[in-house]
Protein backbone atom coordinates (compact mmCIF):
# COMPACT_ATOMS: atom_id res chain seq x y z
CA UNK A 1 0.00 0.00 0.00
CA UNK A 2 1.69 3.30 -1.07
CA UNK A 3 1.04 6.30 1.52
CA UNK A 4 2.46 9.88 -0.21
CA UNK A 5 4.59 12.09 1.43
CA UNK A 6 2.69 15.72 1.88
CA UNK A 7 5.56 17.19 0.33
CA UNK A 8 5.10 15.19 -3.09
CA UNK A 9 1.82 17.85 -3.11
CA UNK A 10 3.14 21.69 -4.85
CA UNK A 11 0.73 23.62 -6.60
CA UNK A 12 3.79 24.94 -8.93
CA UNK A 13 5.64 21.85 -9.42
CA UNK A 14 6.79 20.44 -12.16
CA UNK A 15 5.08 17.90 -14.05
CA UNK A 16 6.25 14.48 -13.23
CA UNK A 17 5.80 10.89 -14.77
CA UNK A 18 4.68 8.80 -11.76
CA UNK A 19 4.11 4.89 -11.48
CA UNK A 20 0.17 5.64 -11.63
CA UNK A 21 -0.78 2.15 -10.53
CA UNK A 22 0.87 2.57 -7.36
CA UNK A 23 -1.43 4.84 -6.23
CA UNK A 24 -4.85 4.61 -7.90
CA UNK A 25 -4.60 0.88 -9.40
CA UNK A 26 -7.18 -0.53 -11.59
CA UNK A 27 -8.50 -3.24 -9.66
CA UNK A 28 -7.77 -6.48 -11.24
CA UNK A 29 -9.53 -8.98 -8.68
CA UNK A 30 -12.70 -8.48 -6.58
CA UNK A 31 -10.66 -9.65 -3.12
CA UNK A 32 -11.84 -8.16 -0.24
CA UNK A 33 -8.98 -5.38 0.55
CA UNK A 34 -10.82 -2.42 1.31
CA UNK A 35 -9.90 1.49 -0.08
CA UNK A 36 -10.75 4.54 0.89
CA UNK A 37 -12.28 4.86 -2.42
CA UNK A 38 -13.19 1.40 -4.99
CA UNK A 39 -15.52 1.63 -7.94
CA UNK A 40 -15.56 -1.98 -8.86
CA UNK A 41 -16.73 -2.52 -12.14
CA UNK A 42 -19.52 -0.13 -12.97
CA UNK A 43 -21.44 -0.37 -15.86
CA UNK A 44 -24.14 2.48 -16.46
CA UNK A 45 -26.22 3.24 -19.10
CA UNK A 46 -28.69 6.38 -19.74
CA UNK A 47 -31.11 4.84 -22.52
CA UNK A 48 -31.02 1.30 -23.86
CA UNK A 49 -29.87 2.71 -27.12
CA UNK A 50 -27.56 4.65 -26.32
CA UNK A 51 -23.71 3.25 -25.82
CA UNK A 52 -22.48 2.05 -22.07
CA UNK A 53 -21.76 5.41 -20.57
CA UNK A 54 -19.46 3.78 -18.24
CA UNK A 55 -18.37 0.39 -19.32
CA UNK A 56 -17.03 -1.41 -16.75
CA UNK A 57 -14.55 1.03 -14.51
CA UNK A 58 -12.84 -0.28 -12.03
CA UNK A 59 -10.62 2.02 -9.80
CA UNK A 60 -9.23 1.76 -6.54
CA UNK A 61 -7.71 5.10 -4.79
CA UNK A 62 -4.92 4.17 -2.15
CA UNK A 63 -4.85 6.47 1.04
CA UNK A 64 -3.25 9.50 0.66
CA UNK A 65 -3.39 10.39 -2.99
CA UNK A 66 -4.55 12.58 -5.40
CA UNK A 67 -6.18 11.36 -8.98
CA UNK A 68 -7.32 13.31 -11.50
CA UNK A 69 -9.49 11.54 -13.89
CA UNK A 70 -9.87 13.55 -17.46
CA UNK A 71 -11.87 13.03 -20.51
CA UNK A 72 -13.51 14.98 -23.15
CA UNK A 73 -17.20 16.22 -22.53
CA UNK A 74 -19.60 13.90 -22.33
CA UNK A 75 -17.05 10.73 -21.83
CA UNK A 76 -18.66 10.05 -18.16
CA UNK A 77 -16.98 11.72 -15.89
CA UNK A 78 -19.32 13.06 -13.81
CA UNK A 79 -21.34 10.21 -14.24
CA UNK A 80 -18.47 8.45 -12.13
CA UNK A 81 -18.25 10.91 -10.05
CA UNK A 82 -22.36 10.83 -8.80
CA UNK A 83 -22.26 6.64 -8.76
CA UNK A 84 -19.02 7.10 -6.25
CA UNK A 85 -20.85 9.83 -4.43
CA UNK A 86 -24.05 7.68 -3.89
CA UNK A 87 -26.25 9.98 -5.95
CA UNK A 88 -27.14 7.76 -8.39
CA UNK A 89 -26.94 4.03 -9.14
CA UNK A 90 -25.08 2.47 -11.72
CA UNK A 91 -26.98 -0.68 -13.14
CA UNK A 92 -24.11 -2.67 -12.37
CA UNK A 93 -21.24 -2.91 -9.90
CA UNK A 94 -21.36 -0.68 -6.98
CA UNK A 95 -18.48 1.73 -5.26
CA UNK A 96 -17.43 1.53 -1.94
CA UNK A 97 -15.50 3.22 0.84
CA UNK A 98 -13.37 1.09 3.10
CA UNK A 99 -15.53 -1.46 2.10
CA UNK A 100 -18.83 0.24 2.84
CA UNK A 101 -21.38 0.72 -0.15
CA UNK A 102 -24.17 3.13 -0.11
CA UNK A 103 -26.68 0.59 -0.05
CA UNK A 104 -25.63 -0.87 2.65
CA UNK A 105 -24.78 1.59 4.96
CA UNK A 106 -26.04 4.80 3.91
CA UNK A 107 -24.84 7.42 6.64
CA UNK A 108 -21.86 5.69 7.42
CA UNK A 109 -20.97 5.84 3.71
CA UNK A 110 -22.55 9.93 2.90
CA UNK A 111 -20.19 10.61 6.57
CA UNK A 112 -17.40 9.06 4.52
CA UNK A 113 -17.81 11.15 1.10
CA UNK A 114 -18.16 14.84 0.45
CA UNK A 115 -18.82 15.85 -3.28
CA UNK A 116 -18.48 18.64 -4.98
CA UNK A 117 -20.67 18.95 -8.23
CA UNK A 118 -19.52 21.05 -11.11
CA UNK A 119 -21.12 24.41 -11.57
CA UNK A 120 -22.59 27.10 -9.01
CA UNK A 121 -25.52 25.51 -8.11
CA UNK A 122 -26.15 23.94 -4.52
CA UNK A 123 -26.30 27.19 -2.37
CA UNK A 124 -29.49 29.00 -1.08
CA UNK A 125 -29.43 32.17 -2.30
CA UNK A 126 -31.13 33.97 0.71
CA UNK A 127 -28.55 32.54 3.42
CA UNK A 128 -25.48 34.22 4.75
CA UNK A 129 -22.21 32.23 3.99
CA UNK A 130 -22.41 31.67 8.12
CA UNK A 131 -25.88 30.27 8.28
CA UNK A 132 -25.47 28.49 4.85
CA UNK A 133 -22.20 26.27 6.42
CA UNK A 134 -24.18 25.75 10.06
CA UNK A 135 -27.11 24.40 8.06
CA UNK A 136 -24.49 21.98 6.25
CA UNK A 137 -22.75 20.84 9.40
CA UNK A 138 -26.21 20.44 10.77
CA UNK A 139 -27.77 17.83 8.03
CA UNK A 140 -24.05 16.44 7.81
CA UNK A 141 -24.41 15.24 11.23
CA UNK A 142 -21.48 16.99 12.60
CA UNK A 143 -21.86 16.45 16.78
CA UNK A 144 -23.87 19.47 18.10
CA UNK A 145 -20.70 20.63 20.42
CA UNK A 146 -18.73 20.89 17.43
CA UNK A 147 -20.56 22.32 15.09
CA UNK A 148 -19.70 26.04 16.19
CA UNK A 149 -15.72 25.16 15.66
CA UNK A 150 -16.80 23.70 12.29
CA UNK A 151 -17.64 26.41 10.94
CA UNK A 152 -15.16 29.12 12.18
CA UNK A 153 -12.45 26.52 11.07
CA UNK A 154 -13.89 26.60 7.94
CA UNK A 155 -14.32 29.96 7.37
CA UNK A 156 -10.84 30.43 8.38
CA UNK A 157 -9.44 27.87 6.26
CA UNK A 158 -11.25 28.67 3.01
CA UNK A 159 -10.62 32.90 3.72
CA UNK A 160 -14.02 33.46 4.11
CA UNK A 161 -14.02 35.66 6.94
CA UNK A 162 -14.78 38.79 5.49
CA UNK A 163 -17.60 37.50 3.42
CA UNK A 164 -18.97 35.21 6.78
CA UNK A 165 -22.31 37.72 7.20
CA UNK A 166 -22.60 38.35 3.12
CA UNK A 167 -26.04 36.85 1.48
CA UNK A 168 -24.62 34.05 -1.24
CA UNK A 169 -26.92 35.81 -3.88
CA UNK A 170 -24.63 39.09 -3.35
CA UNK A 171 -21.70 37.07 -3.51
CA UNK A 172 -18.94 37.08 -6.87
CA UNK A 173 -18.89 33.18 -8.98
CA UNK A 174 -15.41 32.86 -7.65
CA UNK A 175 -16.37 33.27 -3.96
CA UNK A 176 -19.66 30.98 -4.46
CA UNK A 177 -16.98 28.19 -5.37
CA UNK A 178 -14.74 28.71 -2.57
CA UNK A 179 -18.13 28.47 -0.20
CA UNK A 180 -18.94 25.66 -1.83
CA UNK A 181 -15.43 24.37 -1.49
CA UNK A 182 -15.66 24.86 2.15
CA UNK A 183 -18.73 23.37 2.60
CA UNK A 184 -17.30 20.08 0.83
CA UNK A 185 -14.30 19.95 3.39
CA UNK A 186 -16.20 21.07 6.76
CA UNK A 187 -17.89 17.59 7.64
CA UNK A 188 -14.21 16.09 7.97
CA UNK A 189 -14.89 13.67 5.12
CA UNK A 190 -12.07 10.77 3.67
CA UNK A 191 -12.89 10.91 0.46
CA UNK A 192 -14.00 13.89 -1.43
CA UNK A 193 -14.93 13.90 -5.27
CA UNK A 194 -14.21 17.10 -6.93
CA UNK A 195 -16.10 17.94 -10.19
CA UNK A 196 -14.26 20.79 -11.88
CA UNK A 197 -13.23 22.06 -8.75
CA UNK A 198 -11.08 25.30 -10.38
CA UNK A 199 -13.98 26.81 -11.95
CA UNK A 200 -14.11 30.67 -10.92
CA UNK A 201 -11.46 30.26 -8.94
CA UNK A 202 -8.49 32.76 -8.76
CA UNK A 203 -5.30 31.91 -7.84
CA UNK A 204 -5.59 32.43 -4.38
CA UNK A 205 -8.70 30.39 -4.45
CA UNK A 206 -7.09 27.50 -5.95
CA UNK A 207 -4.64 27.81 -3.37
CA UNK A 208 -6.61 27.27 -0.46
CA UNK A 209 -8.62 24.63 -2.34
CA UNK A 210 -4.86 23.17 -2.72
CA UNK A 211 -4.52 23.51 1.05
CA UNK A 212 -7.41 21.75 1.81
CA UNK A 213 -6.50 18.41 0.27
CA UNK A 214 -2.76 18.96 1.10
CA UNK A 215 -4.18 18.83 4.60
CA UNK A 216 -6.65 16.02 3.56
CA UNK A 217 -3.75 13.91 2.11
CA UNK A 218 -1.98 14.08 5.63
CA UNK A 219 -4.71 12.06 7.08
CA UNK A 220 -4.73 9.33 4.50
CA UNK A 221 -7.90 10.86 2.87
CA UNK A 222 -8.11 10.73 -0.27
CA UNK A 223 -9.42 13.29 -3.82
CA UNK A 224 -10.56 11.88 -7.03
CA UNK A 225 -10.69 15.24 -9.02
CA UNK A 226 -12.70 15.49 -12.42
CA UNK A 227 -11.48 17.93 -15.45
CA UNK A 228 -12.13 17.76 -18.64
CA UNK A 229 -8.69 18.54 -19.42
CA UNK A 230 -5.27 19.39 -18.09
CA UNK A 231 -6.31 22.64 -16.65
CA UNK A 232 -4.04 23.30 -14.23
CA UNK A 233 -2.18 20.17 -14.74
CA UNK A 234 1.01 21.44 -13.19
CA UNK A 235 -0.12 20.19 -10.17
CA UNK A 236 1.07 16.74 -8.94
CA UNK A 237 -1.77 13.86 -9.44
CA UNK A 238 -0.70 10.66 -7.63
CA UNK A 239 -2.24 9.18 -10.81
CA UNK A 240 -3.78 10.02 -13.61
CA UNK A 241 -6.53 8.33 -15.87
CA UNK A 242 -8.98 9.19 -18.78
CA UNK A 243 -12.18 7.96 -19.23
CA UNK A 244 -12.99 7.15 -22.99
CA UNK A 245 -15.40 4.57 -24.30
CA UNK A 246 -16.67 4.40 -21.39
CA UNK A 247 -13.22 2.60 -20.04
CA UNK A 248 -10.79 3.76 -17.81
CA UNK A 249 -6.84 3.98 -19.31
CA UNK A 250 -3.80 6.03 -17.80
CA UNK A 251 -3.08 9.29 -19.21
CA UNK B 1 -29.16 8.23 21.39
CA UNK B 2 -26.78 11.07 20.83
CA UNK B 3 -27.11 10.08 16.78
CA UNK B 4 -31.08 11.16 17.64
CA UNK B 5 -30.12 14.26 18.91
CA UNK B 6 -27.96 15.24 16.31
CA UNK B 7 -31.36 14.53 14.02
CA UNK B 8 -33.17 16.06 16.01
CA UNK B 9 -30.60 19.34 15.45
CA UNK B 10 -30.67 18.69 12.17
CA UNK B 11 -34.57 19.32 11.57
CA UNK B 12 -34.50 22.01 13.87
CA UNK B 13 -31.65 23.50 11.56
CA UNK B 14 -34.15 23.14 8.22
CA UNK B 15 -36.53 24.68 10.51
CA UNK B 16 -34.01 27.44 10.93
CA UNK B 17 -33.11 27.83 7.43
CA UNK B 18 -36.72 27.97 6.34
CA UNK B 19 -37.23 30.93 8.55
CA UNK B 20 -34.27 32.67 7.75
CA UNK B 21 -35.34 32.57 3.74
CA UNK B 22 -38.87 33.62 4.56
CA UNK B 23 -37.53 36.36 6.75
CA UNK B 24 -35.40 37.58 4.29
CA UNK B 25 -38.14 38.52 1.83
CA UNK B 26 -39.50 41.17 4.44
CA UNK B 27 -42.57 42.05 2.74
CA UNK B 28 -44.15 38.09 2.74
CA UNK B 29 -45.48 38.63 6.21
CA UNK B 30 -46.87 41.67 5.57
CA UNK B 31 -48.70 40.50 2.51
CA UNK B 32 -49.95 37.13 3.93
CA UNK B 33 -51.55 39.13 6.42
CA UNK B 34 -53.45 41.44 4.18
CA UNK B 35 -54.38 38.66 2.37
CA UNK B 36 -56.21 37.35 5.49
CA UNK B 37 -57.61 40.94 6.18
CA UNK B 38 -59.24 40.65 2.65
CA UNK B 39 -60.32 37.35 2.92
CA UNK B 40 -61.90 38.13 6.65
CA UNK B 41 -63.59 41.29 4.88
CA UNK B 42 -64.94 39.86 2.06
CA UNK B 43 -66.52 36.97 3.89
CA UNK B 44 -68.11 39.58 6.81
CA UNK B 45 -70.18 41.46 3.90
CA UNK B 46 -70.83 38.17 2.03
CA UNK B 47 -72.13 37.07 5.89
CA UNK B 48 -74.32 39.85 6.31
CA UNK B 49 -76.09 39.03 2.14
CA UNK B 50 -76.07 35.86 2.26
CA UNK B 51 -79.39 33.71 4.16
CA UNK B 52 -77.78 30.45 4.63
CA UNK B 53 -79.96 27.80 5.77
CA UNK B 54 -78.86 26.16 8.86
CA UNK B 55 -77.12 29.32 10.16
CA UNK B 56 -79.02 31.09 12.73
CA UNK B 57 -77.41 34.54 12.14
CA UNK B 58 -74.70 36.48 9.92
CA UNK B 59 -71.97 35.93 13.04
CA UNK B 60 -72.63 32.10 12.77
CA UNK B 61 -71.96 31.75 9.58
CA UNK B 62 -69.20 34.31 9.22
CA UNK B 63 -67.35 32.30 12.70
CA UNK B 64 -67.86 29.05 10.33
CA UNK B 65 -66.38 30.53 7.14
CA UNK B 66 -63.43 32.06 9.11
CA UNK B 67 -61.96 28.89 10.53
CA UNK B 68 -62.54 27.43 6.64
CA UNK B 69 -60.31 30.30 5.46
CA UNK B 70 -57.64 29.41 8.23
CA UNK B 71 -57.74 26.00 7.42
CA UNK B 72 -57.35 26.60 3.31
CA UNK B 73 -54.35 28.55 4.41
CA UNK B 74 -52.88 24.87 5.87
CA UNK B 75 -54.25 23.32 3.08
CA UNK B 76 -51.91 26.06 0.66
CA UNK B 77 -48.90 25.30 3.20
CA UNK B 78 -49.75 21.37 2.70
CA UNK B 79 -50.05 21.62 -0.58
CA UNK B 80 -46.68 23.88 -0.79
CA UNK B 81 -44.01 21.33 -0.36
CA UNK B 82 -43.93 19.55 -3.80
CA UNK B 83 -42.96 23.18 -5.07
CA UNK B 84 -40.68 23.34 -2.49
CA UNK B 85 -38.94 20.36 -2.91
CA UNK B 86 -39.15 21.62 -6.94
CA UNK B 87 -37.34 24.60 -6.18
CA UNK B 88 -34.70 22.46 -3.96
CA UNK B 89 -34.16 20.80 -7.13
CA UNK B 90 -33.63 23.55 -9.82
CA UNK B 91 -31.34 25.15 -7.10
CA UNK B 92 -29.28 22.01 -6.78
CA UNK B 93 -29.35 22.01 -2.79
CA UNK B 94 -31.83 18.76 -3.17
CA UNK B 95 -28.60 16.51 -4.51
CA UNK B 96 -26.64 18.22 -1.25
CA UNK B 97 -29.71 16.70 0.96
CA UNK B 98 -29.78 13.74 -0.78
CA UNK B 99 -26.04 13.15 -0.16
CA UNK B 100 -25.49 14.44 3.34
CA UNK B 101 -25.64 12.08 6.23
CA UNK B 102 -29.45 13.50 7.19
CA UNK B 103 -30.61 11.88 4.16
CA UNK B 104 -33.07 13.36 1.71
CA UNK B 105 -36.33 11.32 3.10
CA UNK B 106 -35.46 13.27 6.73
CA UNK B 107 -34.87 16.44 5.00
CA UNK B 108 -38.03 16.33 3.04
CA UNK B 109 -40.11 15.69 6.19
CA UNK B 110 -37.95 18.64 7.99
CA UNK B 111 -39.06 21.05 4.97
CA UNK B 112 -42.43 20.49 6.09
CA UNK B 113 -42.29 21.97 9.72
CA UNK B 114 -41.65 25.28 8.51
CA UNK B 115 -44.92 25.72 5.85
CA UNK B 116 -47.17 23.73 8.53
CA UNK B 117 -46.05 25.77 11.34
CA UNK B 118 -46.43 28.89 9.87
CA UNK B 119 -49.58 27.77 8.83
CA UNK B 120 -50.36 27.39 11.92
CA UNK B 121 -49.55 30.43 12.99
CA UNK B 122 -51.39 32.24 10.40
CA UNK B 123 -54.99 30.40 10.95
CA UNK B 124 -54.19 31.84 14.94
CA UNK B 125 -53.39 35.22 13.14
CA UNK B 126 -56.63 34.56 10.77
CA UNK B 127 -58.91 34.18 13.99
CA UNK B 128 -56.98 36.97 16.05
CA UNK B 129 -58.22 39.52 13.22
CA UNK B 130 -61.53 37.95 12.56
CA UNK B 131 -62.16 38.51 16.40
CA UNK B 132 -60.97 42.34 16.80
CA UNK B 133 -61.63 43.70 12.96
CA UNK B 134 -65.25 42.00 12.96
CA UNK B 135 -66.24 40.46 16.18
CA UNK B 136 -65.58 37.13 15.75
CA UNK B 137 -67.16 35.10 18.94
CA UNK B 138 -64.69 32.61 20.08
CA UNK B 139 -65.94 29.82 22.22
CA UNK B 140 -62.88 30.27 24.55
CA UNK B 141 -63.63 27.87 26.48
CA UNK B 142 -62.57 25.28 24.07
CA UNK B 143 -60.02 27.35 22.05
CA UNK B 144 -56.95 26.03 23.68
CA UNK B 145 -57.97 22.29 23.01
CA UNK B 146 -58.10 23.78 19.14
CA UNK B 147 -54.02 23.84 19.79
CA UNK B 148 -53.53 19.29 19.67
CA UNK B 149 -56.43 19.08 17.41
CA UNK B 150 -54.95 20.82 15.02
CA UNK B 151 -51.71 19.66 15.63
CA UNK B 152 -53.01 16.16 15.20
CA UNK B 153 -54.91 17.52 11.78
CA UNK B 154 -51.23 18.85 10.64
CA UNK B 155 -49.93 15.15 11.10
CA UNK B 156 -53.18 14.31 9.43
CA UNK B 157 -52.54 16.53 5.93
CA UNK B 158 -48.91 16.33 6.13
CA UNK B 159 -48.69 12.77 3.93
CA UNK B 160 -50.99 14.26 1.56
CA UNK B 161 -47.73 16.97 0.77
CA UNK B 162 -45.21 14.07 0.94
CA UNK B 163 -47.44 11.86 -1.68
CA UNK B 164 -47.68 15.18 -3.87
CA UNK B 165 -43.25 15.15 -3.16
CA UNK B 166 -42.92 11.89 -4.44
CA UNK B 167 -44.68 12.55 -7.67
CA UNK B 168 -42.60 16.24 -8.05
CA UNK B 169 -39.71 13.26 -6.97
CA UNK B 170 -40.73 11.23 -10.53
CA UNK B 171 -42.47 13.62 -12.98
CA UNK B 172 -39.57 16.89 -11.66
CA UNK B 173 -43.05 19.62 -11.81
CA UNK B 174 -44.17 20.87 -8.31
CA UNK B 175 -47.75 22.13 -8.42
CA UNK B 176 -48.84 19.01 -10.82
CA UNK B 177 -52.65 18.19 -9.74
CA UNK B 178 -51.85 20.44 -6.64
CA UNK B 179 -54.52 23.40 -7.82
CA UNK B 180 -57.09 21.06 -8.47
CA UNK B 181 -57.09 18.90 -5.45
CA UNK B 182 -56.79 22.31 -2.99
CA UNK B 183 -60.04 23.46 -4.85
CA UNK B 184 -61.52 19.84 -5.14
CA UNK B 185 -60.58 19.74 -1.04
CA UNK B 186 -62.02 23.43 -0.24
CA UNK B 187 -65.41 22.14 -1.91
CA UNK B 188 -65.71 18.51 0.00
CA UNK B 189 -63.98 19.74 2.91
CA UNK B 190 -66.60 22.28 3.30
CA UNK B 191 -64.30 24.97 4.03
CA UNK B 192 -66.83 27.32 2.76
CA UNK B 193 -70.39 26.02 3.45
CA UNK B 194 -71.98 23.23 4.96
CA UNK B 195 -71.24 19.92 3.30
CA UNK B 196 -74.75 19.07 4.00
CA UNK B 197 -75.59 21.35 1.05
CA UNK B 198 -73.89 18.93 -1.53
CA UNK B 199 -75.04 16.13 -3.06
CA UNK B 200 -74.94 13.07 -0.91
CA UNK B 201 -72.54 10.63 -3.22
CA UNK B 202 -70.27 14.24 -2.51
CA UNK B 203 -70.78 14.11 1.15
CA UNK B 204 -69.69 10.32 1.16
CA UNK B 205 -66.77 11.30 -0.76
CA UNK B 206 -65.73 14.27 2.09
CA UNK B 207 -65.90 11.41 4.86
CA UNK B 208 -62.40 9.52 2.76
CA UNK B 209 -60.20 11.96 3.46
CA UNK B 210 -59.36 13.89 6.97
CA UNK B 211 -59.68 17.72 6.01
CA UNK B 212 -63.27 17.69 6.37
CA UNK B 213 -62.95 16.37 9.82
CA UNK B 214 -60.48 18.33 10.97
CA UNK B 215 -62.26 21.39 10.08
CA UNK B 216 -65.51 19.90 11.47
CA UNK B 217 -63.59 19.50 15.22
CA UNK B 218 -62.10 22.88 14.74
CA UNK B 219 -64.87 24.91 14.29
CA UNK B 220 -66.52 23.11 17.73
CA UNK B 221 -63.78 23.99 19.41
CA UNK B 222 -63.32 27.43 18.60
CA UNK B 223 -66.57 29.13 17.21
CA UNK B 224 -68.60 26.19 19.34
CA UNK B 225 -70.22 24.79 15.84
CA UNK B 226 -72.21 21.66 16.41
CA UNK B 227 -70.40 18.70 14.78
CA UNK B 228 -72.66 15.60 13.63
CA UNK B 229 -70.30 12.90 14.16
CA UNK B 230 -69.03 13.51 17.27
CA UNK B 231 -65.64 15.89 17.97
CA UNK B 232 -64.24 12.06 19.03
CA UNK B 233 -64.60 9.95 15.87
CA UNK B 234 -63.63 12.89 14.09
CA UNK B 235 -60.69 12.68 16.34
CA UNK B 236 -60.03 9.15 16.24
CA UNK B 237 -60.44 9.75 11.72
CA UNK B 238 -57.58 12.03 11.98
CA UNK B 239 -55.11 9.82 14.44
CA UNK B 240 -55.83 6.79 11.88
CA UNK B 241 -55.22 9.15 8.83
CA UNK B 242 -51.80 10.14 10.70
CA UNK B 243 -50.67 6.65 12.05
CA UNK B 244 -51.83 5.09 8.67
CA UNK B 245 -50.41 7.59 6.10
CA UNK B 246 -47.79 9.19 7.21
CA UNK B 247 -45.28 5.74 7.32
CA UNK B 248 -47.00 5.03 3.89
CA UNK B 249 -46.17 8.40 1.89
CA UNK B 250 -42.76 8.51 4.19
CA UNK B 251 -42.16 5.18 2.33
CA UNK B 252 -43.92 5.99 -0.93
CA UNK B 253 -41.56 9.14 -0.99
CA UNK B 254 -38.82 6.71 0.00
CA UNK B 255 -39.08 4.83 -2.88
CA UNK B 256 -39.75 7.42 -5.47
CA UNK B 257 -36.01 8.73 -4.87
CA UNK B 258 -34.74 5.49 -4.94
CA UNK B 259 -36.08 4.63 -8.23
CA UNK B 260 -34.75 8.10 -9.56
CA UNK B 261 -31.23 7.09 -8.35
CA UNK B 262 -31.54 3.92 -10.26
CA UNK B 263 -32.82 5.55 -13.64
CA UNK B 264 -29.99 8.31 -12.95
CA UNK B 265 -33.10 11.09 -13.51
CA UNK B 266 -32.76 11.89 -9.60
CA UNK B 267 -30.55 14.82 -10.73
CA UNK B 268 -32.64 16.53 -13.40
CA UNK B 269 -35.19 19.23 -12.53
Amino acid sequence: MTVRSPEALALDAAPVARDTLAASAILRTGAGEAFPLAIKHVIKRWRKDLPLVLDGVDLALEPGTLTWVGGRNGAGKTTLLRIAAGLIEPEQGRAEVWGVSVRENRVRYQTLVSFLPAGDRGLYARLTVRRQLEFWARISMVPRGQVRQSVADAIAAFDLGELADRRVDRMSMGQRQRLRIAMTFLPGPETVLLDEPLTSLDDEGAAVLMRAIRRLLDRDGVVLWCSPSGERLDMRFDARWIIDGGRLAPA
Amino acid sequence: MSDAITAGHAFLAVLRRDLSIFLSYRTRLVSQVLTSVFSLTLFYYVSRLVHVSGFSSPSSYFGFVVVGISMVGVMYSCFSIPELLRQELVAGTFDRLLLSPFGAVRSLMAMTLFPLLWSFILAATTLGLGCVLFGLQLHWSTVPLGVPAMALALLAFLPFGLLFAALTVLVKQGSVGTTWVIALLSIVGGLYFPVSLLPHWVQTAAKLQPFTAATSVLRHLLVGSSIGEGAGISLLKLAVFAAVLVPASTLVLAAAIRLGQRRGTIIEY
